[in-house]
């Protein structure tokens, strides 16, 4: 019974550690995997957000230096 | 028994009632041609025409809800007991994957038609006045949820900032690499929160640590969470979901 106790113990801390380590906010995005939720379209993955954020800060910085600093009125 | 066609119907009516009803008949043929072509566009997602087309729809559509936004109308707020709990968690990505920010080291970036560019940090942002509201969250996806969320009042910022609020556009990038961008009269509307605060605890990182935009008068996409930088301009900036053809204005 004794080794069986420990097999089940072992079992039950094993699934425990499991569930807490998937519950753990942090872990590092899996970029080449689909999008969760409902937004997404067909064939889009997580690491599409992060290509589009490169694009789009090369595009709208150097726009925004054209424009003049500040609110002139103050 | 004679056969009922078009004309043997129309025989002996008066040209001018003949006239309107092949108005009519052209008119929604025209419209179900239309309506067709748009269909296959919906299929055709690569056809750049299409697409064009659909964009230019939708930038008009933001126009019109601009136009018919009321600056000062309220949304519905609503007493603790309507919270919903547990509060829904919703990304492009799996909660355990949710970005942690050092709040230690975080610093709010300011860029663009604003005066003063100095860096947030969070013990600043803390200090600020704050106020609170418990409202509805309106997803795209089809669901809603109560929340209450605790922040300083994002008119009172950019007031304080020296924001050009005569700009069109407020744009903000989060941690996740995710960015929205607003129109400037919801930035400047009484309920619209820069947030720190949910159900009167620190943001947890899931709700969008250090900091979230909340505006119960725009669907949820359009509120960021993780913000790390943001940005008054003229120039339309667009956002994630925003560019992959989702109705920017998205007024709830």
């Amino acid at each position: 019974m004794k080794p069986l106790g420990a097999i089940a113990l072992a079992a039950i801390l094993a699934t425990g550690t499991g569930a807490w380590g998937a519950d753990a906010p942090g872990k590092p995005m899996k970029m080449d995997e689909p999008m969760h939720g409902e937004m997404k379209k067909k064939g889009m993955k997580k690491g599409d957000v992060k290509k589009a954020a490169e694009k789009k800060g090369r595009g709208v910085r150097p726009e925004m230096k054209k424009e003049p600093a500040g609110d002139s009125r103050k | 028994m004679r056969k009922r066609t078009m004309e043997t119907s129309l025989a002996g009516h008066s040209p001018k009632l003949i006239r309107s009803i092949e108005r009519r008949l052209f008119l929604k043929q025209g419209l179900s041609l239309g309506a067709l072509a748009l269909l296959s566009g919906c299929e055709l997602t690569d056809d750049e025409g299409v697409q064009r087309l659909l964009m230019g729809m939708s930038r008009w559509n933001d126009r019109a809800q601009g136009w018919l936004f009321n600056p000062n109308k309220l949304a519905p707020e609503f007493p603790e007991s309507a919270i919903t709990r547990p509060f829904p968690f919703n990304a492009y990505y799996s909660e355990d994957e949710v970005t942690l920010v050092d709040g230690k080291d975080y610093k709010l970036e300011l860029d663009g038609l604003i005066r003063e560019k100095k860096p947030w940090t969070l013990s600043e942002l803390y200090g600020l006045p704050q106020t609170s509201q418990i409202t509805r969250h309106i997803c795209v996806e089809g669901w809603s949820a109560i929340g209450k969320w605790s922040g300083v009042r994002f008119s009172d910022f950019l007031a304080r900032v020296g924001a050009d609020t005569t700009a069109k556009y407020v744009g903000f990038e989060c941690a996740d690499d995710y960015s929205t961008s607003i129109d400037m009269a919801t930035a400047l509307h009484p309920q619209t929160l820069l947030t720190f605060r949910f159900a009167d605890q620190i943001l947890p990182p899931k709700y969008g640590f250090p900091m979230k935009l909340r505006m119960p008068t725009k669907l949820g996409f359009k509120n960021p969470k993780h913000i790390m930088s943001m940005f008054v301009t003229n120039e339309y900036p667009g956002g994630y979901w925003e560019d992959q053809g989702y109705n920017w204005f998205s007024g709830s």
